[in-house]
């Protein structure tokens, strides 16, 4: 009986892990074979195997730099859209259940527009001629416009813009699910608002900012168009490398950036899990 | 007159055009366990959240230990409370857990352990103190929000319907180890609860809730024994129902006249001719035609293990008779056989009936 039943779902979940397995881990396999070797004028890659990929990736200052920045870029961004998200989340976690439900629409509905689109709206506020400049200039604040538009900034706020919803609905689900009990608990035992909120409810929202920290930062890595558009040739991050590397046709170079990105996902989403600790609150299962 | 730890002064709860609580009195003793035992909407947890302060009263005053606590939150009230799903923090141990309130009093550490670990033994968890909520089987994590919420020693313990998640062995158990606590620790308490049972087995002193309002106050025997209404009849335990006529009142018992039947019954104060009273099945007798006043016959007989209940019909309309399993002539009886039944003068009560109260 329970063969059969096992049986079964392990029937269920073989063409979707049929699939992955063909059109995911084979070619990441193959993928990693092409990192390991050199590029070729006439070949998609070289014969000889090789590490000369890594190693400059990882030594020369050019891309060390650009992993830098990927990394600060990353950072603030996922530090920023907890501190403007988790208020948003908390107080829409609140409202009534209609109300609710509008807030989360709303919220959505940026999302409807492409990135495209958005990033050229930033691209005509933060311009040399953009909304900002010609408004300060008009005004006689400043006589030469600010280089706004090309600088991480840019990309950090562009970023941000898009990132910033999944955050909120991650919190805010995680919220809504917690049982207003715990609080009232912590009230009764003599904790006042702020103590209530960092020693109960913020830990047991960490499933929420833990699920938030990686979608926002999973989608910071392999954002292109935004960075693209609104970040120009000066504030590249290590996702454009991978696509210059392509168009350039170093294929091997490409794929050991890609596989340096995956590292990087990895390990920061290993350190986010290891730093929040969302199965902790998770009760029922073991 | 001992200190009253909580007094209600005529307080109300409206949601909208909802009455939750209307008019609520009460008076807790220190020491005593006060239980609002009522059906489901009654208004006993509001009132029991309007104690703890995660509600306002519409109107009217809530005191703890004689001070107006109305603008008082939760926080500042000199209250615990135990949920029903216990609420334990799931990201702390037993041990932190039961420390929150002490740390939240800012209790030194050394003193904070000590009060732990005798919290711990008090609940039969000695050595459970490094143990995570989730790895707690229900009855445990039970006495781990009870620990919780005496370790603070409140004015108050609130206790919201905090066996209503275990069995019914575990639960009997609990009751007994709850009140022996209490006594012991001499903690003030309002048990919140819609197990008669319970509220009979655990209180000082019980309030039945119907609607809002307090239906009737006293002692378990006193509200079991002397329903005043129907309702409180009815909800505690089952009653056997007559509606009749007053012939005759003499010292506290009235003659009452159903449908041919000649009854008795305690008449403390009743108005008016037309009645109703109740009989406890436990108090009503069975015995061969003739044995006893009034004739019936038997519809349907069910085995209870201890006891046996009766079925009967009668001209005054169904009785219901409970019997010790011990008692003689046992198993003489048949559907359709032709008793007797009746009870004493005092077994009677006259109530109020539902329909014509508010």
């Amino acid at each position: 009986m329970i063969a059969k039943r096992a049986l079964w779902s392990w029937g269920l979940i073989a063409p979707p892990f049929a699939i992955s397995v063909l059109l995911f881990v084979g070619p990441l396999l193959y993928l990693f074979y092409v990192s390991l070797h050199g590029t070729s004028s006439s070949q998609l890659y070289d014969s000889e195997w090789t590490l000369a990929n890594y190693e400059q990736v990882f030594s020369d200052p050019f891309y060390l730099v650009i992993i830098r920045r990927t990394l600060i870029t990353a950072a603030i961004i996922l530090l920023l859209s907890l501190l403007i998200g988790y208020p948003v989340a908390y107080r829409i976690a609140r409202m009534p259940v209609r109300r609710r439900t509008i807030a989360m629409l709303l919220l959505l509905f940026p999302l409807m527009v492409s990135n495209v689109v958005r990033a050229y709206g930033w691209v005509a506020i933060l311009g040399r001629r953009g909304v900002i400049n010609t408004t300060l200039r008009d005004a006689g604040v400043i006589d030469v416009p600010m280089a706004l538009l090309y600088t991480p900034d840019a990309v950090v706020i562009g970023l941000l813009t898009i990132l910033l919803p999944y955050m909120v609905i991650s919190i805010t689900n995680a919220l809504v699910g917690l049982d207003p009990r715990y609080e009232e608990a912590a009230q009764a035992l003599g904790a006042g608002p702020i103590r209530t909120f960092f020693h109960v409810t913020l830990p047991l929202s960490s499933p929420g900012v833990a699920s938030g920290l990686l979608l926002v930062f999973l989608l910071t890595l392999s954002a292109y168009v935004t960075i693209a558009v609104l970040g120009g040739p000066q504030s590249k991050l290590l996702v454009s490398l991978v696509y210059d590397s392509v168009v350039s046709f170093q294929w091997p170079m490409a794929a050991a950036l890609a596989f340096t990105l995956l590292l990087i996902a990895l390990a920061i989403s290993g350190l986010i899990m290891a730093l929040i600790r969302p199965g902790r609150v998770q009760a029922g299962r073991r | 007159m001992s200190d009253i730890d909580v007094r209600l002064d005529n307080v109300s709860k409206e949601y909208g055009a909802v009455k939750a609580v209307d008019s609520v009195s009460l008076a807790i003793e220190r020491g005593t366990i006060y239980s609002l035992l009522g059906p489901s909407g009654c208004g006993k947890t509001t009132t029991l959240r309007l104690i703890a302060g995660f509600e306002q009263p519409s109107s009217g005053e809530v005191l703890i230990r004689g001070t107006r606590v109305n603008d008082v939150p939760p926080y500042k009230r000199d209250i615990s409370i135990v949920f029903q799903s216990y609420a334990l923090f799931p990201h702390l141990t037993v041990g932190d857990n039961i420390a929150f309130g002490l740390r939240m009093r800012r209790v030194p550490r050394a003193e904070r352990d000590k009060a732990v670990a005798e919290a711990l033994n008090m609940v039969k968890l000695g050595g459970y103190a490094d143990r995570y909520p989730r790895q707690l089987s229900g009855g445990q994590q039970q006495r781990v929000a009870l620990a919780r919420a005496i370790v603070i020693k409140p004015a108050v313990l609130l206790l919201d319907e905090p066996l209503g998640a275990l069995d019914k062995m575990l639960r009997e158990e609990m009751q007994v180890e709850l009140r022996q606590l209490q006594q012991r620790l001499g903690i003030t308490a309002v048990f919140v609860t819609h197990d008669q049972e319970e509220a009979l087995t655990l209180s000082d002193r019980v309030a039945v809730m119907r609607n809002g309002r307090l239906e009737q106050v006293g002692a378990p025997r006193e509200i079991y024994e002397r329903p005043r209404t129907e309702f409180v009849a009815g909800f505690l335990g089952a009653s056997n129902f007559f509606d009749g006529r007053v012939v005759a009142r003499r010292e506290g018992i009235a003659e009452i006249e159903i449908k041919g039947w000649r009854v008795q019954a305690r008449d403390e104060g009743s108005a008016g001719e037309r009645v109703r009273i109740a009989v406890r099945p436990e108090r009503t007798w069975i015995g061969a035609p003739g044995e006893f006043p009034h004739a019936a016959r038997v519809r349907e007989i069910i085995y209870r293990g201890s006891s046996t209940h009766y079925y009967l019909e009668s001209e005054a309309g169904p009785v219901l008779v409970y019997r010790q399993n011990d008692a003689p002539g046992q198993g003489a009886w048949q559907p359709g056989s032709a008793v007797s039944c009746g009870w004493a003068p005092e077994s009677g009560v006259i109530v109020a009936p539902v329909d014509l109260q508010s």
